[in-house]
């Protein structure tokens, strides 16, 4: 008999002294009970093969608990000039908040109503994930974000997440839930990053409905520092005649782990799940995206684009499922990937399951260097190599954030992407 | 200002270039015309500076410079533009954006100042007029979905908004209806001057009914076989390659 070498239990008891820690209700109470039964996944698990968790095993965690909220200086982090929600390592920090918009009602703590807390956890299962089981066992107040029906909220309502760090490794849990009415209209734009140095886990859940007729756009960013963990689910569900664009953006972390999925539950739809990722260093980044067509005619786009230098490692892995009754199906999944370092990674795996006949579905994906033509193109006339490349990769990149149709948050993207570059 | 002397050169093992001498002066203009496979766009890229070719013995002088020892970019910033025959798109790069890099980078080796975003305007939209071009041709991706005809003639304005002083234009003809033909010429033409030299590299003799060429040159098998005025053109277009051929069989039983 061999001696198994069992998984540190540092990082798995610290995360359940936590949940222990805070006020029992049935959602804390179900979440620790599922994540106890799952623990953290290793490299065994199919879902997890190619990002390892070992860090946050062997880390032991305290929960983030900012003092002098007041007192940050979050100018860096914001973008556009309207509603703004911030959480400071996972709560929501009112004297940060700008509310009081028509048409946009954010509730917490207290002001959750039955209702509320009823949606909480109906869109993201409790058990979905690991993690969405522990950022249930461990969130402080989930935060409901409402768009009142026919609500045009202009420019973008900023969400941002801050996780302060310290000397201790710090864990944080933000929960969100938006609830977007028939004929909504927003971009909702959700930040997260780091402040000062120091092991920082991010566990979020974002879940929320789009009702019929809406247009909303969700875009990601992830800007944390590169000590940062990350993993987050969103889980959105789309009624029909809606439409809505999904934008996960990841220039920060250490590691991050998106777990995206998006059930179509109705007919006539518009999906769009786009992202960009660009890592360097050794950072890692792990996305994971479900699409689920369960209704007739809807489309959906899917293009996740990655460039990776140094000995940065990515996964994409999109599983897109075409059920029994949706016919006339039209999804399209594409995820490219540059390399700009012989040690560089990029894992990518589509998964399509299609159960109706009258469907059109297709998926690529290209993993390479940049374009020996365009190179040589560039210079000959007269612009340096450095620059030709710099100037290919950022158009390969910005070709997927020119889709973003809130104009301050793509030009903030944009520019984030080209300092990202240089670096 | 261009002196190409017993150059050769190829890919891996095959020889593609056997001993090219040429030399091209201040204003003046010299075709090269030669039949499919003998070597023409070999002869530009190897003069542009295109990886992938083995350069097996020979020298290449610009203004008394060794061309062959520079980078790309730094043979662009010495006055040496080619219009390629197949000009590459890049989708996300606006022809705006890609031609103010290429205006800037060439100012910048010369030690001039740099064209700000409005300057450039100014600068190029006179540009534009004199080739006859549509405005939406700045915000688009460079080449991206350009007709074959928009792609050469984009090459041509590329041309005009860097003022090269040594021009070669790779087979700019090919798969262009008369009337683009006629724009890309005057285009041409439009540039001729005292102080800039031009290589017009064509398959047909057609292009250079318009743009008079002082000097032709005959290429055939990666070599010149036949040099003269511009009447050479017309000798060929009546009696077609295999003329030269009989004649270089007769030359060599003679
Ligand atoms: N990169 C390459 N690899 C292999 N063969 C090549 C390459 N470039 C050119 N050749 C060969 O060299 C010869 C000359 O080609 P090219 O210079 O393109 O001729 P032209 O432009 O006159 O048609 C042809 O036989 C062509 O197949
Ligand atoms: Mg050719």
């Amino acid at each position: 008999m061999s001696v198994s070498l069992e998984a540190p239990a540092v990082g798995l008891d610290s995360l359940t002294q936590i949940a222990s820690a805070l006020p029992p209700t049935p959602l804390r109470a179900a979440g620790l009970e599922a994540f106890r039964r799952s623990g953290i996944p290793t490299t065994r698990h199919e879902e997890w093969k190619y990002t390892s968790l070992r860090e946050l095993a062997e880390t032991s965690f305290v929960a983030a608990s900012a003092t002098d909220v007041a007192q940050l200086d979050l100018d860096a982090w914001l973008i556009a000039d309207g509603p703004r929600i911030v959480l400071v390592d996972g709560q929501i920090a009112p004297e940060w908040c700008r509310l009081g918009i028509p048409g946009l009602d954010v509730r917490f703590g207290d002001r959750l109503t039955p209702t509320d807390r009823e949606r909480i956890g109906s869109v993201a299962a409790i058990d979905a994930t690991p993690f969405s089981a522990l950022n249930a066992a461990c969130h402080a107040e989930a935060v409901m974000i409402e768009l009142a029906r026919g609500a045009v909220i202009e420019p973008a309502i900023e969400i941002l997440h801050v996780t302060i760090a310290g000397a201790e490794a710090v864990a944080a849990f933000p929960r969100l839930f938006i609830l977007a009415h028939s004929e909504a209209e927003a971009t909702i734009v959700e930040t997260y990053a780091t402040i000062g140095e120091g092991v920082t886990f991010t566990c979020a859940v974002t879940e929320g409905t789009v009702a019929a007729n809406a247009h909303v756009e969700h875009v990601k960013v992830q800007r944390e520092s590169e000590q940062a963990l990350h993993i987050a689910l969103t889980e959105i569900r789309q009624e029909g005649d809606s439409s809505l664009n999904t934008f996960s953006v990841t220039y920060g972390g250490k590691l991050t782990r998106n777990d995206l999925n998006i059930f179509l539950n109705g007919s006539n739809l518009h999906c769009r799940m786009d992202g960009v990722v660009v890592q360097n260093g050794g950072q890692v980044c792990d996305n994971h995206t479900r699409l689920d067509h369960a209704f007739p005619h809807c489309d959906s786009f899917e293009v996740y684009k990655h460039v990776l230098d140094d000995q940065a490692m990515a996964v994409f892995n999109g599983k897109i499922f075409v059920h029994l009754d949706a016919q006339k199906t039209d999804a399209k999944q594409t995820n490219q990937a540059i390399l700009l370092s012989p040690s560089a990674t990029m894992n990518s795996k589509p998964q399509l399951e299609i159960f109706a006949d009258d469907v059109k579905c297709t998926h690529g994906a290209t993993v390479g260097q940049l374009r020996s033509d365009a190179l040589f193109y560039l210079r000959s006339r007269g612009i340096d190599e450095t620059q030709a490349r710099a100037i290919l990769v950022y158009a390969f990149a910005a070709e997927v954030l020119e889709k973003i149709e809130c104009e301050p948050v793509r030009n903030e993207l944009e520019r984030l992407l080209y300092e990202k570059l240089q670096a | 200002m261009l002196q190409i002397k017993q150059l050769h050169a190829g890919v891996e093992d095959k020889p593609i270039l056997k001993g090219i001498d040429l030399t091209v002066r201040s204003g003046e203009v010299h075709a090269i015309m030669g039949p499919n496979g003998s070597g023409k766009s070999t002869l530009a890229n190897v003069l542009a500076g295109r990886d992938g070719y083995d350069i097996t013995s020979g020298q290449v002088l610009f203004d008394g410079e060794e061309l062959l020892e520079l980078d790309p970019e730094e043979r662009a910033h010495q006055g040496l533009f080619m219009a390629f025959q197949y000009p590459v798109e890049i989708p996300g790069v606006s022809n705006s954006y890609f031609l103010r890099a290429a205006v800037n980078a060439k100012r910048q080796a010369r030690g001039e100042s740099e064209m700000d975003a409005l300057e450039f305007m100014t600068f190029i939209k006179e540009k534009i007029k004199l080739l006859h071009l549509e405005g939406d041709l700045l915000t688009r991706s460079v080449n991206e979905g350009f007709s074959g005809g928009e792609k050469k003639r984009n090459e041509i304005f590329q041309m005009a908004v860097l003022e090269p002083r040594l021009c070669v234009l790779d087979e700019t003809d090919s798969g262009l209806d008369i009337d683009a033909l006629k724009t890309v010429a005057d285009g041409v033409n439009a540039l001729r001057s005292p102080e800039r030299g031009f290589l017009v590299i064509t398959h047909y003799q057609r292009l250079l009914n318009y743009i008079v060429p002082d000097f032709v040159h005959i290429l055939m098998d990666g070599r010149i076989v036949k040099s003269g005025g511009k009447e050479l053109a017309h000798e060929l277009e009546a009696k077609g390659y295999g003329w030269i051929e009989e004649e270089l069989a007769a030359g060599a039983r003679g």
